[in-house]
Parts: structure tokens; sequence; C-alpha cells
């Protein structure tokens, strides 16, 4: 039961990068993969803050803000000075790992002893749970601060969507919507197209920070390799998430890519314990990807044939 | 209202596929004037349109809207003052975003967007009412995805959202061009409509000849990135489609000659 809350909780954390993900390449339409980069980023800045001694919440927000930068300078790059968007990507992400080992000072920043979100919660959440070390659910024991853990990113998931929701129906909103789907009428009504593409991967990046930093605080570390691949975990994400709702419609994409960061955890979680080798787990995702990417025009063939 | 002056647009200069799209061209179009442009492919005229809506910026000469220099303006800051109906209706339009949504966009058009509700109740109720204006029955499908809609529909729509405040200048951008013949003729007679009630300044591009002879009050003819005629008021309500098809074949005519001959005869007869 335990892998399960686990599973869970990773899950959640993670579809802050799919929400990520999907500003980018659905919304703007734009291969960002400053996305291996800034989860890194949001990760190492909170763990260094966190072992200076920073408030946990403070050090989150400040990695969501590291975040917005990186974005911002994919964006930058791209729109001003007329980057190819996956070059642009490319450029910031590989600049982001030499930042990162310096924000960090070393290649892995451990966080066992250090006071993070999930162990500020437990002070609330203890209390509550009457001070029991485990919590029996439907008959399986498990360990109270997991369960503080996955009630926190359960709040915190809950909220950063809705905000997102409730932003994309908004004038800017719609307009930064419009802006990836068609630039030349968003140009024509006023809008600032480069300016709304740099928002918007500002704002995707500053999620995915956001993911990296709650990962590094629940898995008690941060480490500079561990965005590697993960573009391509989000966007299985969105993709699982589009596939299980069906549908264009925002709210409905935007719930998808929750289910879909979190069935994808799932079922890796149940390929790790029936035996798959972890190595080969980058390889296996891709693959997803790929047969994922390919499986709606060979289907749209099969039809037409 | 609008002054072109002068302006010229070499696209891919110095190279084998140079195109110069428009060689001096010079225009003064007043408030409340319907102008219509005709040409054939190459003569400029979609590039004097771009050049006017900012879409392309020009290599010299000067364009003045309603008292403001806008020639170094970006196209989304000439959006304040200028409206637009592209020639292709998924030009302007977002397919995926409904049709409330769309129609917002252009209700913000030169506005501040801020973190306000795209879609509140005072605008829902204005926009079906002005969706119902244009007797398509759509003011009930507003929800719906604006891609799920004919080309017609989707052009008429445009319409409305580049009038939806009325621009200091609008610009029609040969918009029934992909359009069966009875949408474009339904699109024609909205878009007078409109004109017509706001008083708007507009400067429409065209290649029917039809259109050409039949709308506006003043036509200018283009040629190969140059104003060769300019009919207003009095004269251009004679013309006719052949009379058009006849000036054209004239000058193409003279363009068989070699290049400094035809120049000659068209500084002496045009």
């Amino acid at each position: 039961m335990t892998l399960v809350v686990g599973a869970w909780t990773i899950g959640l954390i993670l579809s802050l990068l799919a929400f990520g993900v999907f500003i980018s390449f659905r919304v703007f339409h734009f291969s960002d993969i400053t996305v291996d980069g800034s989860i890194t980023l949001g990760a190492s800045v909170t763990a260094v803050l966190l072992v200076a001694g920073t408030n946990p919440v403070a050090a989150s927000a400040a990695a969501f803000c590291a975040g917005l930068a990186a974005g911002a300078t994919t964006g930058v790059l791209h729109t001003k000075f007329r980057i190819n968007p996956l070059l642009a990507g490319i450029l910031v992400m590989t600049a982001l790992y030499s930042v990162n080992l310096h924000v960090m000072g070393k290649s892995n920043v451990p966080l066992l002893s250090t006071h993070t979100l999930a162990s500020y919660v437990e002070g609330f959440t203890t209390p509550l749970l009457g001070g029991r070390a485990t919590l029996d659910i439907v008959g399986w024991e498990v360990a109270s601060p997991d369960v503080a853990a996955l009630l926190l990113v359960l709040v915190v998931v809950a909220l950063v969507a809705g905000v997102l929701y409730a932003f994309f129906r908004t004038n800017l909103g719609t307009a930064m919507r419009a802006t990836g789907q068609n630039p030349q009428m968003s140009q024509a009504l006023g809008v600032n197209v480069g300016n709304a593409t740099i928002a918007g991967l500002a704002l995707a990046n500053g999620l995915v920070a956001l993911s990296g930093s709650l990962l590094a605080q629940y898995q008690g570390f941060a480490d500079v390799q561990m965005g590697i691949g993960m573009v391509v975990w989000g966007l299985a994400s969105v993709i699982i998430g589009e596939a299980l709702v069906g549908t264009q419609q925002l709210g409905l994409v935007i719930a998808g890519a929750v289910m879909g960061s979190v069935l994808f955890r799932l079922l890796v979680a149940a390929a790790l314990r029936a035996g798959l080798d972890p190595n080969d787990l980058k390889l296996v995702t891709a693959a997803f990807v790929f047969v994922a990417l390919i499986l709606p025009e060979l289907v749209r063939r099969r039809v037409r044939t | 209202m609008l002054e072109v002056s002068d302006i010229a647009k070499t696209f891919n200069a110095g190279m084998p596929h140079e195109v110069r799209a428009l060689q001096g061209v010079s225009l003064t179009i007043e408030a409340g004037s319907f102008t219509v442009v005709i040409g054939g492919n190459g003569s400029g005229k979609s590039t004097l349109l771009n050049a006017v809506a900012g879409t392309v910026l020009v290599d010299r000469g000067s364009i003045r809207l309603d008292g403001r220099d806008i020639t170094s303006w970006p196209e989304h800051r000439r959006a304040a003052l200028i409206g637009r109906v592209f020639q292709n209706p998924f030009t302007g339009t977002a397919a995926d975003m409904s049709i409330a949504e769309n129609l917002a966009l252009a209700a913000r058009r030169g506005r501040r967007r801020g973190l306000g509700w795209a879609l509140g109740g005072v605008f829902r109720r204005e926009l079906r009412d002005r969706v119902r204006r244009l007797g398509m029955g759509l003011e009930d499908r507003l929800d719906n995805p604006i891609g799920t809609l004919s080309g017609g529909q989707r052009q008429a729509l445009t319409l409305l959202m580049a009038t939806w405040h009325p621009p200091r200048l609008l610009l029609l951008d040969e918009h029934t061009a992909a359009l069966d013949p009875r949408s474009a003729d339904q699109i024609v007679r909205l878009s007078e409509e409109s004109i017509a009630r706001e008083r708007l300044t507009s400067l429409m591009v065209t290649h029917s000849m039809h259109q050409a002879a039949s709308l506006g009050d003043r036509l200018i003819m283009m040629y190969r990135g140059r104003v060769i005629q300019d009919f207003r008021a009095a004269e251009k309500s004679r013309l006719r489609p052949d009379d058009l098809l006849a000036r054209f074949e004239e000058v193409r005519r003279g363009e068989q000659l070699d290049e400094p001959a035809a120049e000659l005869l068209r500084r002496a007869y045009v």
C-alpha cells in the first residue's frame, strides 16, 4: 500500500510537470525541452534554500520564480532572436545544467534532516490524525507522513489546476490560447504575439520547476541528473490524459493531465514491481510516446482502407 | 485619413528570386471612403494591404493613419486602429476556440487584456444580439468551436470581429475569394451593410472584375507594384467589368515590349 500511496503522490507531483508540458506543447505548439533543465532548477533552488533554513513555502515559491525566468529565457531566444523553438530549448536546457551545479555547489543535495513542505504539513496533520504513526486505510497500514504528503500534494495540484483553468478563461488567458492556435489572427487583433509566447513559456516552466521543487522535497534530495527525459515523461502524461478524456475542452484536458500523470506513474510502479529493469524505463517511456504519437494516424489509415 | 507616400518593398533583395512587390506607391484615402484595389497576381495589391496592416514593414516611404505616423509600428499596435478580414477563413479565426471566445478576443482589440473574464454576462448578451443580426442562426451555437462552421459563416464572423469596435480603417483582403458564389454574395452584402452603417473608411483588395466595378466609390488599379489607374466617384460609377478587362489587356500588351519601351509608353499614356 505504501507503494501505491507513493505512486499517487509522485504522479500528482508530476502532474504539475504535465501542466507545463501541456501549456508549451499543446497551447503554444512549442516543442519546449527547457523542461529537462527547469525541473532540476526548481529542485536545486528549493534544496539549497531549505538547507539554508528558508521556510518551505518560500523555497517552493522561489523555485516557481526560477522556472519563470528559465522559460522566459527560452521565449526571448525564440521570439527576439528568431532561434528555432527546439534549439532555443536545447540551449537553455544545456546552460541550466551548469546553472544547477552552481546553485547546488555539487551534483547532489540531500534533504533528509531538513524541514520540507511535507514535514511542515505534518505539523498540521499529526494532531488531526490523533498523533498516530500509522494509519489504517481500508485494512491497509500506511505511515501517516505518507498520507500527509499525499494530502498536501492533492491540495496543491487542485489549487494550481483551478487557477490555471480560471486563468485561461480570462481575457489575457484567452489571448494566450489564441496566440498558440493562430498567431496571424492574434496579431491582427492586437495581441503582442512575441510577449504572449514568452509569458506562456515562463508560466509553463514555472509550473515544471514547482513540480521539481515538490519532487525534491518528497524524495528528500535534489540531483543534477534528475531532469533527464522529464519532457517525454510529461508528454506521455498529457497524451494519456487526452486519450482518457477524449475532448479538447479546456477543463477536461487539465483534469486529464492529472489523471494521465497519476495513471502513468501507477503503470510504471506496477511495471517495475513486475520486474522491469529500471535502466529500461526511459527507453520504454520514449517508445510509448512514439507509439502514442503515430497511433492516431495509423488508425485513420486503417479506417480509410 | 490614410496617407501612403512613396512606399516600396522588395522581397529577397539581391537574390535570384527577388520580387519587387511595391515600387513607389502613393495613395491618400479620405475618411469614409470605400476604396477598391484591383490587380492580377504579383501586382502588389496584397503587399499594399499587408504594408498598411503592418504584416510587412516597408523598405522606404511612410504610412500615416488618422494623423499618426505608423510606418514603424508593429502589426499588433496598428490593430488598435485597423480591423482586418483575411482571404482565407481559417486565417481570421482560431478554429478550436468557440465562437464566443473568438469574438471576445476581437472585443479587446486595441484594449488592455487583463484578468477579467473573457466571457462576461454583459458581453454574452451583446454577442447574441449581434450574431443574430447576421441572420445565420449562429446565435444558438456560440459555444461551438468556430472550426465546425462553413467558410462563409466563419468569414461573416471574422467581419463581425473586425468591426466589433468600428476601426479607423477596415481592410478587406480578397475576403470572398475562397467562398462559393452564394456565400460570397452574402459576405459582400454584409460588408456593404456594416461599412454603410458605421461609415467605415475601407480598403478592399479583390481580383474580381465584377466586385471592382460594382463596389465602393473609388477604384485603384495596380500592376507590377505600381498604381496605374485611379478612378473616382462619377468616373468609377460608369465603369463596367469589360472596361476593366480592356484596360488590363492594354497594359499587358505594353509589357510585351521590352522594359524601357514599356516604361516610356506607360509614362506617356498612363
